[in-house]
């Protein structure tokens, strides 16, 4: 499924003497299969523009296609759209709204219509993929979840209504560093087994460095970079100047090559840095 | 979807207008009188007058008129049922009938309460929107507590209504953002808050309220919280950090009022009533 994006803009409270606009003339396209990152300072209008991928909002200026699908036509199917563009919220607490865990991740397929044992099948499925335990969190209270919990129970409910586009939007805020690998390493897993187009909005480079291919840094409601991650990595001052923190080994590189270490400026992984200042470290003593 | 947009009453405009300027007492009893005076009204001519003065009140305050009224639109398939039930229900002894169908009779009486009771709907939406859009949270507060400071004497504790009231007033905002937030939830998930006609719309809202419910004692309980956290006691013993004081601009908004509300009591006495 691919999402194009032409000539966007939008305001919030348009036609109020509180209008601000928030998207200025975004163009960009996402191709099926993708894993694409979205990062940017907050108000920057990241999840603005992701709500436009499932008609969340309808362009007034600017369109969206879905699949070559105009969301501002009136005979098209938005339902269907947002069935196949998931979208989990940034706050779990926002999406989850049903009393039981069960109810709450089966009421994507119940409202298609599906019939009980089906979303009971789907349900079962989905908890298996982000790891929920069915026998234990069925019929737990919502509010009777752990964080990580929460944020699992939000993407299962979303995985339910078998979508082919996940878009994620911050979802691992708040969460301590086991829960969000754990949390990670599922939407890694969905992308790569399922080839569901991925789009991962984030604050943290760290995150985006390890997880997406492609990399649109917004600042203002404008797109000021869209590229392969390591492309945009290196214009790493440009990043910082909008407030972006790089990754933590990316900055260890950087300081270890304004030390006179032989390394590439664009180290993005834990591992690959290992071995990089390894070899470094012995090319030196080879040196020496 | 933003529903945000539309809610005008609790929200504040910030301005340097006539208006914004009068102290905030001052506001609170002009809109009091003026309410009581379109209660008290009962002739169409009475309801322009009124018309008159609260538009040439907006103008002077430059808050543009579609925002002010903006608030309504919500609110019109109700006064519609209302003004319908009113036409067919209310009964008055010899009066014109307009139309008859079954038991249920369209008579003049009736168009002329549905008409009074619409009238007088909008024009008490109107004022207290206006108040609010003109007056800061805080300085309503302010100009509350000093008016009804003098009931502490027979024990009201006006300190802690106002506080509540002002609550209340801002918990609308934050309602309709959670509101907001949880269509946008159940949208994503497929249900077609955008589509269908009123009754299907209506319908669809029902499975909203019980997590907003939800979010709303959490809220509350959050600000309990944040209160006690700050160790709010209540009214007693409470310092200001800013006091009201009353000029030249407020003399002239009484003057003002004197002559709206002489006028208005004049056509009330003297004017034949709608009904």
């Amino acid at each position: 499924m691919s999402i194009e994006v032409i000539n966007l803009s939008h305001s919030y409270k348009a036609g109020t003497p509180f209008e601000k606009q928030v998207l200025f003339d975004i163009n960009l396209s996402i191709g099926e299969g993708e894993f694409v990152g979205i990062i940017g300072p907050t108000m920057s209008g990241k999840t603005t523009l992701a709500q436009h991928f499932n008609a969340l909002y309808i362009p007034r200026r600017g369109k969206v296609l879905i699949d070559g699908l105009d969301t501002r036509d009136k005979q098209a199917d938005l339902v269907t759209i947002r069935h196949r563009v998931g979208y989990v919220f940034q706050n779990p607490d926002y999406q989850l709204f049903a009393p039981t865990v069960g109810e709450d991740i089966a009421f994507g397929p119940l409202n298609q219509k599906l019939s009980r044992q089906e979303a009971e099948r789907r349900v079962h499925e989905a908890m298996a993929q982000v790891g929920l335990d069915y026998k234990t969190l069925y019929n737990r209270d919502i509010f009777a979840l752990s964080g990580g919990q929460k944020r699992r129970a939000a993407i299962a409910g979303v995985l339910t209504c078998r979508p082919k586009v996940l878009v994620l939007d911050d979802i691992t805020a708040g969460l301590d560093p086991r829960g969000r690998e754990e949390i990670l390493a599922v939407i890694r897993d969905l992308h790569h087994h399922q080839n569901i187009t991925t789009i991962f909005i984030s604050n943290s480079m760290d995150e985006i460095a390890t997880m997406a291919d492609r990399i649109i840094v917004m600042d203002r409601g404008r797109i000021i970079m869209d590229g392969l991650t390591r492309q945009v990595f290196a214009r790493f001052k440009e990043l910082q100047a909008i407030g972006l923190e790089l990754p933590e080994v990316t900055v260890l590189v950087n300081k270890l090559r304004s030390a006179g270490f032989n390394l590439p400026a664009e180290v993005l992984d834990v591992r690959e840095a290992l071995s990089l200042i390894t070899a470094a470290l012995k090319e030196m003593e080879a040196n020496r | 979807m933003e529903l945000t947009k539309n809610i005008t009453l609790g929200v504040y405009l910030p301005g340097k207008s006539f208006i914004h300027n009068l102290d905030p007492r001052t506001k609170i009893i002009a809109a009091t009188i003026i309410i009581i005076l379109l209660l008290l009204s009962r002739s169409y001519a009475a309801f322009a007058v009124s018309a008159l003065f609260i538009g040439s009140l907006m103008v002077l305050s430059g808050i543009p008129t579609g925002y002010a009224l903006r608030g309504l639109k919500p609110m019109l398939p109700v006064l519609v049922i209302m003004w319908i039930f009113q036409l067919f229900l209310f009964k008055e002894p010899g009066a014109t009938i307009y139309f008859h169908w079954w038991i249920f009779e369209a008579t003049e009486a009736g168009l002329h309460m549905g008409n009074l009771i619409i009238l007088r709907v909008l024009f008490l939406f109107t004022v207290t929107t206006f108040l609010t859009l003109t007056t800061s949270v805080v300085s309503l507060t302010d100009g509350l507590e000093s008016l009804l400071k003098p009931l502490r004497m027979i024990g009201l504790p006006s300190q802690e209504l106002v506080m509540t009231l002002v609550i209340a007033l801002r918990f609308v905002l934050i309602l309709a953002e959670e509101l907001e937030k949880i269509i946008k939830a159940q949208m994503a998930r497929g249900v077609a808050f955008d589509r269908g006609n009123f009754i299907q719309k209506t319908r669809k809202i029902f499975p909203v309220f019980l997590p907003l419910f939800i979010g709303a004692f959490k809220r509350a309980e959050e600000l309990i919280v944040a209160m006690d956290a700050r160790s709010y006691t209540g009214g007693r013993g409470r310092t200001k950090m800013k006091t009201l004081h009353m000029g030249r601009v407020d003399l002239t908004a009484a003057a003002g009022m004197t002559a709206y509300s002489g006028l208005l009591i004049y056509i009330i006495i003297f004017t034949k009533p709608m009904i």
